[in-house]
């Protein structure tokens, strides 16, 4: 028994299910209590020991059942009984020596195939509430610390001719179409100095604080109305404050490019992890954290980065660390990258689900477009995620005078955003990062 | 801990004589709770019957539940124990004559302090402690079930904490020393899902969790809880639950809505799911105006 539990064990971590050397030694005492005579219950035994997320549920159904040979495949031992594991064992042997059980586990892609739609894709039904104003008195609560001009849609802002004029500078480049791989590779060269720039940028900002060393430099300031004389003491702290960050971000076709520049420069500051998630969203949202991880620090995790990349996606030439960003978008599952974008939904699956910003002191970023192809917006979920949030940055790839043009529900987010940021080209999205750090 | 006689089917039929339909999942792992001494971990949407089990589960061993309700900003002194400030101050100012002719012999403020030394102690006893929810469970005779609800509202501080009173099942109190479990209590802990809970305390519990039920399971809890409901209606009811919950909506209706709706429309007298009725009883489905609407524009979708 111990040696096939421990093959299957090894079967589980091959699929993603990293289960411990504690809990296989669970394993195998809860089995010992179930016996292997009851298969349903020998099943919930190695499940409620192996597998503690929900999403880890559905593939060790999958693994279970190629590794464990349902009676009916199984072979009559020597007395002539069934038996349920016994023809597991077999079966488990033959996984040892090769893909017995791999090729039916989880079906690969076909090379150049977009990655295959789980069965959730009908989960969810089409038909969408009919009421687009879902919630009458929507709340203007943000709608006084953002920045009026972010509402009109027709302005022609300073900030949009420049960029059009310095297109040359590669931190000016529009990533508002997606660019040739060429060109992605030549901007990338710019990510490192804007990164360093926003890095010097941030230690020159010094806090004032209540305790901390005096700040001989603003006490001089200060004070400079009383002749000089030091009535005043300002204190400076580098405080450390510990927010929860949630980038929430655009992996469509058109928004993909933006995303991964932005998420490459984010994580020279954001240590990605528990305290700040990653999750990518076309028609709803997918935890990426440790995807995005991996690949930022060049260690793609085998599971992960074994698909190549899909030739729609743009981002080819976003390499921080030798792996390009299209290929960790087409390695994600139940990432659908084909699907139109659909805000509405996305906001409202992340609200049902455990990965929604939670607890006071959350920063929340959004990068997207908002272009929800006239699917219901939705907006409520997204009132009701910021509400547990502290801060809501809304990163837009898109020259200020199209929003809210078209297909656009941005005016319709607009109140639950706290500021706007219009982050068309590099330099954009550094800035909304600076709006980020200072609010971490 | 005694668990002769238990088994998965003990466990089941007990149950599912108390009006709660047990799945094969739920009874193999309160069993195996039970026999190998570790917590669980149910996790799963609200209303779908974990603080249920968690109460039955209590029932079913004649035992006391110790319930810890989770929220954010929990800490030790809420979940763990408190001195009673109150009963202290009490004490002195009542023995405050009696402390006065004790020190009454000592000859210098060196002295007093050594005889009030060893006399203070007495005010950080266990006879001043105020026992919270998870030193109650830890130090009752009898094992209890401790139910740590909502476990993913707390914060990861607490988290931490709690994994480390669960593992050990022992807690230091500074003043008074280390106190053991006299009987390991039966651990149960929920999750609504709200928040990734860490690796540690997953792997240190066995994992359950709880969907909405499939057609078939709801059905056989509406015809068990609500023995008025004819057949007919009870399906009907139970589809239109179903449907419902597949709609985007706010909240979806855990089962204890769906019982309660059903006991509602008994109520009514009702017989069929027409728009009226549906008006006058949904409130006890749905807990959101919006979601109230947005059900009844689409009426024909869940019938």
């Amino acid at each position: 028994m111990i040696p096939a539990l421990a093959r299957f064990v090894e079967a589980l971590r091959r699929e993603g299910i990293d289960a411990s050397p504690a809990e296989t030694v669970d394993a195998a005492r809860a089995v010992e209590h179930v016996g292997p005579e009851n298969r349903e219950r020998f099943r919930d035994a190695l499940r409620l020991s192996l597998v503690k997320r929900r999403e880890g549920l559905a593939l060790f159904e999958r693994v279970f059942d190629s590794f464990f040979a349902p009676p009916e495949r199984g072979h009559r031992d020597r007395k002539g009984e069934r038996s349920t594991t016994g023809a597991g064992m077999r079966s488990a042997g033959r996984a040892e020596s090769g893909r017995a059980v791999e090729a039916p586990v989880r079906p690969r892609p076909a090379p150049g195939a977009r990655p295959r739609r789980p069965a959730e894709k009908h989960a969810l039904p089409v038909a969408r509430p009919p009421d687009i104003e879902r919630s009458p008195g929507a709340p203007t609560r943000r709608i006084g610390r953002l920045r009026e001009a972010a509402l009109a849609p027709h302005g022609a802002p300073s900030e949009v001719s420049r960029a059009g004029g310095a297109a040359e500078r590669p931190e000016h480049r529009d990533l508002t179409r997606p660019l040739p791989s060429s060109e992605e590779r030549a901007l990338a060269e710019a990510v490192p100095g804007l990164v360093d720039e926003l890095r010097l940028r941030a230690s020159r900002r010094a806090r004032r604080a209540r305790r901390g060393r005096i700040w001989a430099r603003r006490a001089f300031r200060d004070n400079l109305s009383r002749g000089g004389v030091p009535f005043v003491l300002p204190r400076r702290a580098t405080r450390l404050r510990r927010s929860r960050v949630v980038l929430l971000v655009d992996v469509s076709f058109s928004a993909a490019g933006a995303t991964g520049f932005f998420l490459w420069m984010a994580s020279a500051f954001l240590a990605l992890g528990r305290r700040t998630r990653v999750i990518a969203f076309v028609d709803r949202p997918v935890d990426v954290t440790s995807a995005v991880d991996a690949w930022i620090r060049g260690r793609p995790e085998p599971r992960v980065m074994r698909s190549a990349a899909s030739a729609r996606v743009p981002g080819a030439g976003i390499r921080p660390a030798g792996v390009g960003f299209d290929a960790l978008l087409a390695s994600v599952t139940h990432l659908n990258l084909a699907a139109p974008s659909d805000y509405g939904r996305t906001f409202h699956a992340l609200l049902r689900s455990r990965m929604r910003p939670a607890g006071r002191d959350t920063v929340l970023v959004v990068l997207g477009d908002a272009r929800t192809n006239r699917f219901e917006p939705l907006a409520w979920s997204l009132d009701e995620i910021t509400r547990r949030c502290r801060f809501v940055v809304w990163l837009v790839p898109e020259p200020r005078a199209r929003w809210g043009t078209g297909d656009s529900a941005l005016p319709e987010y607009l109140p639950f955003i706290d500021t706007v940021v219009e982050a068309r080209d590099l330099s954009g999205l550094a800035r909304g990062l600076e709006t980020l750090l200072r609010r971490v | 801990m005694a668990h002769d006689g238990v088994t998965p089917e003990r466990i089941e039929e007990w149950f599912d004589h108390n009006g709660f339909v047990c799945t094969g999942q739920v009874s193999t792992s309160l069993y195996l709770a039970e026999v190998l001494s570790k917590p669980v971990l149910l996790e799963g949407p609200p209303g779908v019957g974990k603080t249920e089990i968690a109460k039955l589960w209590a029932r079913f061993h004649a035992a006391e539940l110790v319930r810890l309700q989770c929220y954010e900003g929990l800490d030790e002194s809420r979940a763990l124990y408190e001195w009673s400030y109150g009963k202290q101050m009490l004490y002195a100012q009542l023995l405050r004559e009696k402390v006065g002719e004790l020190l009454s012999g000592a000859g210098d403020l060196g002295s007093a302090m050594t005889m009030l030394r060893g006399q203070a102690d007495g005010f950080f006893s266990e006879d001043f402690l105020l026992a919270r929810p998870l030193l109650r469970a830890i130090t009752s005779r009898e094992p209890v079930v401790l139910l740590v609800d909502e476990v993913d509202r707390s914060d990861e501080e607490f988290e931490a904490f709690l994994l480390e009173v669960l593992s050990d099942y022992q807690v230091s109190i500074p003043e008074v020393g280390t106190l053991r479990a006299v009987s390991t209590p039966r651990v149960i802990l929920t999750s609504n899902d709200t928040r990734d809970l860490s690796d540690a305390l997953r792997r240190r519990c066995f994992f359950l969790y709880i969907d909405y039920p499939s057609f078939e399971d709801e059905l056989r809890i509406v015809e068990k809880r609500v023995p008025g409901a004819s057949a007919s209606l009870a399906e009907r009811i139970v589809r239109f639950a179903q449907s419902v919950r597949r709609a985007e909506l706010r909240k979806a209706p855990g089962i204890a809505e769906v019982v309660d709706w059903a006991l509602a429309l008994v109520a009514v007298g009702a017989e069929s799911l027409d728009r009226g009725t549906l008006e006058r009883t949904l409130g006890a489905l749905l807990k959101n105006r919006e979601d109230f609407e947005t059900v009844l524009a689409d009426i024909s979708r869940h019938r």
